[in-house]
This record gives C-alpha cells, sequence and structure tokens, in this order.
C-alpha cells in the first residue's frame, strides 16, 4: 500500500519537473525521520539545510494522495533500455596516461579475457572497456544485449561506471552516467507489475555522485541520499512486518551507509561544521569506525582537541583506533617524534599499510627521508601499491635525486611485476609523478 | 562609529593562482660562484613541507556481486590495503599523502621546508663527494632584508652535525635538512639555497658551490577590523572606566580556518573580559574564506587611578589582540596586531 503510494508521488512530482537539471524536492528527510536508527536520541533538531526540510503541503500532498493503481500507464509491459545501448554514449579510454611499463606487460590481458576474471585480476580499465564493447555489441563474440534485459544491461552499466572511477576517470564516469538521466523516473524504471526498482542499488547509489558532479552540483548528492533512505527506511519497515530479519539487516546497513555518505558529500561540499554535526547523529555500530571518522573531520577541520575527545571516548576494545587517532593528532601538532613512536609501537602486533605509510611521512618531518624510503620500498615489494604509497614513494624519489625519472621508472616496473589482484593491478603516470 | 583597519591597511591583494605546483615555486640558478663549466656533482631539491593530508576514498560496491546482499567495498576503491583500520565507507581515510602542491603561503603561519643535496654521481664514479653543507636565508620584502635560517633537525641521525660541520655523500645519498620561517609580512619571499661540497678526485680536489633561489609570495590570511566604544553608564558608580573593544575577523585566504583562541594583551593597569566562545564553552568558530567573526571584549580600568596609558594626542592604549586559528590537518597561524587604541573625549 505505501509502495503504490509513493509510485504516484513519483508520477505526480514528475509532472513538475524539468528533467534531471533540477533535483527532485524532497518530501521528508528520512535521516531526521522520528524512530531513532540513525538519530540519537538527544538531537531533535533536523541536521538538513532548509531546502530540505520538509514543506508540510507538499508532504501532507505526497503521502495522502489517493492510491490509484497507475491506469494511465496502460498495461505492465516490459521496459525497453535501448537508450542506454547507444555507442555515442561511452567514450574511448586514454592509454597515453599507462606507464610503458604496464602497456607492454605480458600480464595485459586480452580482448578475449571474461570480463569476471578481469575484475578478479584489478584489469578495470580492459573492463571498463569489455563492459561498454558488450552493451553496444561490439564485441567480435558474445550474444547482443536485448534491450528488455535490465538485470544484464545494469550490471554491465555499473561495471562500466565503477571502473572508470577505479581508475581515475570519474570524471568520464560522470559524463556517460548522464544518459540514465533521472533515477526517480518510474515510467522509465519501476517494473509495473512488482513495483521495483529495475536499476541495482548499489548503481542507483553511485549514480548519486556521479550526478552531482556531473552537474557540478555537490548539494544535490545529499539531497539525492537523502531520497535513498527514504526508500531504504520503507524497506525496513517492511521486512520489520514481514519478519524478514536478513532483509531488515541489509537495509539497515545500507541506510547506515546513507548516513556516512552525506557526511562525505557535506565535506566535499567544505561544509565541514556541517559534517560534524551531521556525524554527531549517527550511531556508533561498536566497530569504533564512526569514532574514528569524526576523529578524522575534526583533524581535516585542525580541532586537535575535539579528535582527542573522539579518542577517549573509545572503548578498551577500540584500543587501536583510539591510537591512531592519537597518532594523528601528534602529527597535526607537529610533534612527529611523540607520533612516531606511537605508529612504531603498532608494527608488532599488526600489518597495515597506511600504519607504515604514515610511518614514512613522519620520519620525512623528522628529517630522515632514507629511513622513511626504505619503509616505502619494503611495502612495495610485500604487494601493496596503494596510490598514497606510490605517490609519496615517488616524492621522496623527486627529493633524493636529479635522475628521479629513472628511479620513477623502476618503480613502475617493479609495481608491474606485482601479482595481479583485486586491488588493481595497472596503474596510470600521476601514480608515479610521471 | 567606524570601523578600524587594524593595524594598518593592507597593501594591495595579491592575487595568485589557488594551487602552485610544487615545481611553480619558480627558482634560478646562480652558478656565478663556481667559474667551472661542469655539470655539478650534487643536486638540491626542496618540497615545503605544508601539513600532510589525510586520503580521500570513494568506497562502492565491487561489480558482479551477488544481488540484495552486503558486500565488502571493492579493494580498489579503498585508500590503502583493506583493514580494519579503515572507516569505510567515510570518504576521508587515515592513511597520510606528502603535500601535493606548494598551496598558498600566508602570513601568521610557520613556512617549512625540506632541502636535499643529493650525490648525483653514479656508483662507479671515480670522484668523491665529501664535506657537504647546506645554507638557507630567507629574502623579506620588507625593510629587514635577508634573516639566516635554522636548519634541522639539530640531532641528525646520520651523525651530521648540524652546527657547520659538513657531511661526506656516498653515490645516490642525500643529506636531508628542514628550515623553518615564521611569515610575517606580505609579498615577495625568497628563499636561497646555498650548497657547498668538496670533490675529490684520486689526485686532487676542490671546493664547489652553488646556490638555487626559490620565490612565492605570502598572502594576508586574515583582515582584523576593530572599534572602541565607551561604557558610560557604569562609571560613576564604580568610579573606574570601562569600554567595549570589537574586532571583526575576516578571512581573506582560500582555506577554512578554525579559530582557537583570541586573547587581548592588556597593558598595565587594564583588565578585561572575555565575551567570545571561549568564555561560554562553545564550539570555536569555523570561518570558510570570505567570513567574518565578530568578538567583544569588555575592557576596564583597575581602580579609578590606575595609571593608564595616554599618548600625547590623548589616546589611551589598550594593548593588542592576538588571534590564534588551525587550519587543515592542524596547520597552525597566530598573528598579533598592532597596539590597540581609542581617542578619550575630554570630560
Amino acid at each position: 500500500m505505501s509502495e503504490q503510494t509513493q509510485d504516484q508521488g513519483h508520477r505526480r512530482n514528475k509532472a513538475s519537473i524539468t528533467r534531471a537539471t533540477r533535483p527532485r524536492s524532497s518530501t521528508k528527510g528520512p535521516l531526521d525521520a522520528d524512530n531513532g536508527l540513525l538519530t540519537s536520541p538527544t538531537t531533535s533538531t533536523p541536521q538538513l539545510s532548509p531546502s530540505l526540510q520538509p514543506s508540510p503541503a507538499f508532504a501532507s500532498q505526497a503521502r495522502h494522495a489517493t492510491p490509484s493503481p497507475a491506469p494511465q500507464l496502460g498495461e505492465a509491459r516490459p521496459k525497453d533500455f535501448s537508450f542506454l545501448l547507444q555507442p555515442e554514449i561511452y567514450h574511448p579510454l586514454n592509454v597515453q596516461n599507462v606507464p610503458p611499463a604496464f602497456r607492454n606487460s605480458p600480464k595485459q590481458p586480452t580482448s578475449e579475457t571474461p570480463l569476471e576474471e578481469l575484475l578478479a585480476k584489478g584489469h578495470f580499465r580492459a573492463a571498463a572497456i569489455a563492459a561498454a564493447q558488450e552493451l553496444t555489441g561490439s564485441t567480435v563474440n558474445g550474444s547482443p544485449v536485448d534491450p528488455q534485459d535490465a538485470t544484464r544491461i545494469f550490471r554491465l552499466l555499473y561495471t562500466r561506471l565503477a571502473c572508470l572511477t577505479l581508475i581515475d576517470a570519474t570524471s568520464l564516469a560522470a559524463q556517460e552516467a548522464k544518459a540514465l538521466e533521472d533515477l526517480n523516473d518510474a515510467r522509465r524504471y519501476i517494473d509495473d507489475n512488482t513495483g521495483e526498482h529495475l536499476v541495482p542499488w548499489e548503481l542507483r547509489v553511485l549514480h548519486v555522485r556521479l550526478q552531482a558532479l556531473g552537474f557540478g552540483d555537490a548539494r544535490r548528492a545529499v539531497m539525492s541520499y537523502h531520497d535513498l533512505a527514504r526508500e531504504a527506511r520503507d524497506r525496513i519497515r517492511r521486512a520489520s512486518l514481514t519478519h524478514d530479519n536478513s532483509a531488515r539487516e541489509l537495509w539497515k546497513s545500507r541506510l547506515h551507509e546513507l548516513g556516512i555518505k552525506v557526511a562525505g558529500a557535506l565535506i566535499e561540499m567544505d561544509d565541514l561544521s556541517g559534517a560534524a554535526h551531521h556525524l554527531g547523529s549517527l550511531r556508533d555500530r561498536g566497530d569504533g569506525k564512526l569514532a574514528l571518522s569524526k576523529a578524522l573531520l575534526w583533524l581535516h577541520l585542525g580541532d586537535t582537541a575535539n579528535a582527542k575527545a573522539c579518542a577517549s571516548q573509545c572503548s578498551e576494545t577500540m584500543e587501536n583506533v583510539e591510537r591512531i587517532i592519537l597518532a594523528l593528532c601528534d602529527m597535526a601538532d607537529s610533534n612527529y617524534e611523540e607520533a612516531l613512536q606511537k605508529w612504531q609501537e603498532f608494527d608488532s602486533s599488526i600489518t597495515d599499510e597506511m600504519i607504515g605509510v604514515n610511518q614514512a611521512v613522519c620520519l620525512i618531518y623528522l628529517g630522515r627521508i632514507q629511513e622513511g624510503r626504505t619503509i616505502l620500498e619494503k611495502l612495495v615489494d610485500s604487494g601493496l601499491s596503494s596510490h598514497t604509497l606510490l605517490f609519496n614513494l615517488s616524492t621522496i624519489y623527486e627529493l633524493c635525486s636529479e635522475r628521479n625519472r629513472i628511479l620513477k621508472g623502476r618503480l613502475a616496473e617493479r609495481v608491474a611485476n606485482l601479482e595481479e589482484s583485486p586491488f588493481g593491478w595497472e596503474k596510470t603516470n600521476a601514480d608515479f609523478k610521471l | 562609529m567606524a570601523w578600524n583597519l587594524t593595524p594598518r591597511p593592507l597593501h594591495e591583494p595579491l592575487k595568485l593562482q589557488a594551487q602552485r605546483s610544487q615545481k611553480e615555486m619558480s627558482h634560478q640558478s646562480y652558478p656565478h660562484h663556481d667559474p667551472i663549466k661542469e655539470p655539478h656533482s650534487v643536486s638540491v631539491k626542496v618540497l615545503r613541507l605544508s601539513q600532510p593530508s589525510l586520503v580521500t576514498q570513494h568506497p562502492i560496491d565491487p561489480p558482479f556481486s551477488p544481488p540484495n546482499t552486503k558486500s565488502q567495498p571493492a579493494p580498489a576503491s579503498l585508500a590503502y590495503a583493506p583493514s580494519s583500520t579503515n572507516p569505510d565507507p567515510f570518504l576521508l581515510s587515515p592513511i597520510l599523502n606528502l603535500p601535493v602542491s606548494f598551496g598558498s603561503a600566508y602570513v601568521g603561519e610557520t613556512f617549512s621546508c625540506t632541502l636535499c643535496a643529493n650525490n648525483d654521481l653514479p656508483p662507479d664514479a671515480a670522484k668523491r663527494i665529501r664535506d657537504v653543507r647546506i645554507e638557507a636565508e630567507m629574502k623579506t620584502p620588507g625593510l629587514g632584508g635577508t634573516q639566516k635560517l635554522e636548519l634541522g633537525p639539530a640531532n641528525n641521525h646520520e651523525g651530521a652535525a648540524a652546527g657547520g660541520g659538513g657531511v661526506d655523500l656516498e653515490p645516490g645519498g642525500t643529506l636531508q635538512r628542514i628550515v623553518g620561517f615564521d611569515l610575517k609580512e606580505e609579498g615577495n619571499h625568497v628563499l636561497a639555497v646555498t650548497v657547498s661540497y668538496y670533490e675529490a678526485t684520486e689526485t686532487s680536489g676542490r671546493t664547489r658551490t652553488f646556490r638555487k633561489l626559490y620565490q612565492f609570495i605570502c598572502k594576508a590570511s586574515l583582515i582584523v577590523r576593530t572599534k572602541v566604544s565607551g561604557l558610560d553608564a557604569n562609571t560613576s558608580s564604580s568610579g573606574t572606566r570601562k569600554w567595549i573593544l570589537e574586532a571583526q575577523l575576516e578571512n581573506c585566504s582560500e582555506d577554512v580556518m578554525q579559530l582557537e583562541k583570541v586573547v587581548l594583551d592588556v597593558e598595565d593597569g587594564l583588565g578585561y573580559h572575555d565575551c567570545n566562545w571561549a568564555s561560554d564553552g562553545d564550539q570555536k568558530p569555523v570561518l570558510h574564506p570570505g567570513e567574518i567573526e565578530q568578538v567583544c571584549f569588555l575592557v576596564h580600568e583597575k581602580g579609578a587611578d590606575s595609571g593608564v596609558r595616554m599618548t600625547p594626542d590623548g589616546r589611551i592604549i589598550f594593548g593588542v589582540l592576538g588571534i590564534g586559528w588551525r587550519g587543515e590537518m592542524g596547520c597552525r597561524g597566530y598573528l598579533s596586531t598592532g597596539k590597540l587604541g581609542a581617542r578619550i573625549p575630554v570630560r
């Protein structure tokens, strides 16, 4: 019943909306709803900016709309997604920004390598190309995509867009995501028979960020996450009614994730105090992640006193979180000796790329660049290759030699020889500052 | 009553690109110290050590994951190898990046920079590099001219004496030093780095020197405007005079800053009451570029004949206003104004 009403709401809204150029007005901010899933009991004020406040007239209109069973749409027909199969949507990918060590490596996949294998081995550029080829029917062998096969189309499209974000081509992904237009368009994306949204959740979530980037409007992301959160809340309610525990847990974790993503979107809008306020309204799930998130935000803002306060709230089981926060606070206060000592104390208990890299960064600020270099080179030798690790090591090479291009080229070769993994094998020139 | 720009009118604002790459900190070589035409065996590299930054991440679900299950984020979308220390799906992660670009330099900040002298000879070279020394000085726009900079770290682990002695460098070896300088003036600054070393062959040797100049512009970070008004109403009752000192602090930098403290360093015979965030435990104000925070102090005489200083032209001097702030990842700034005062009408 609630679902029918929602559908009505979507359709009614649509008439007043000029395509996806304007964010859909929100009826009710679901993250500040009152059932306490995300909001702590102490916060009573909504965290949202005025434009997100529910307008009472509009909200009641949406909720009490007559639930007539969609006669104006005609009988249920399968949706046609041929507009997503147009070759002009998908951009060619540049190989010029891939270092020769990777371009000419025998590890480069062939055009026959299946998509799943490309993903498993971290060949994301190749996977993005393969997904677009399959969508546009330009593969040599392989069946053409049926424009009504929503599952296959959206799986491929998600693969395409996700892989673009993983190879530092997020702006291309944002352009290509525009082809989806408005995912809230019920006529296009809601299955008439089941009332289900045909686009998988992960694509809808990714689309929020890409759409905000594509339109250069970060605020849109905050609003769209709230739209999705409203739906997640509705799902939790329905799952509770049918005693479907696994569905309930799934949607609860999705809702929590949306809450965290709203904070991220606010940070990207430079609304740091808003983000801090918002994070403060979320409930910790007992894994210390929220305490760490809050502390990182305070540190980003430069407020070490508040960051330390987050550390002191950590329980005994989150001892590592507390130590990370305090070590970062030392760095923010330019106490690099103390910070280094804290990072070194970690070493024996856990091996963690972040701890190694931060230790090396400390050493550089202490004037011990050679030791920092040794640590980072060891991390690469152990098979690690995050962007940050490579960027910092390349920066050290730039400082340590006039002929740093040779050192950076050698580093690229070393990384190209690492095992392929879902962490991503191929790197770009920017990773090595080449 | 008008607001006074404190302590003095600002120079013409200097417009710069928001982001300058480290390489763009324009530098020039001055080879005139060294008559030898041969290329140098030692190079010098510099990096501005502003605060390291927290790396951002956008965790996403892996493609081809089974529908309607909660999967672990795609490892490639995380800032570093999957670990329980990662607060995913949060945007900020605890791993730190070295400074990406030179950024902007602001009055009130400490400029920190690392200088690396490197032996760039191949391992099989016949020459030996001995007694490498780095010196640095800063040319400021004002009359102060040039200041010699102290080179850290004081207790270097490579055993090099920071107190003047040189260091021998093997091929590929690096001598790293760090300098710090409190930026107090707007305008053109030049960091001059001089490297000297002894180049020895089997039979002979010579001392060589070269100098590089790195130029950057320091900009204003905070504009302070002040206003003083007398509180006549209370004068008669207690017999002591009171004033309200207000200040508007405008963030004229391109970065977000969080004000940490505002303090009045008052002259003898005066006391003050802080009416700002610290006094009632409020959150410290965050100023985005272009935003203004207004602060207020209640200044009072400690006694009727407290001997408050007056200037010959009838101005009463209150003291100095100090403003401390923090920027991204704790970057510190501190400014103090000139002496603040007000003309007191004759009663």
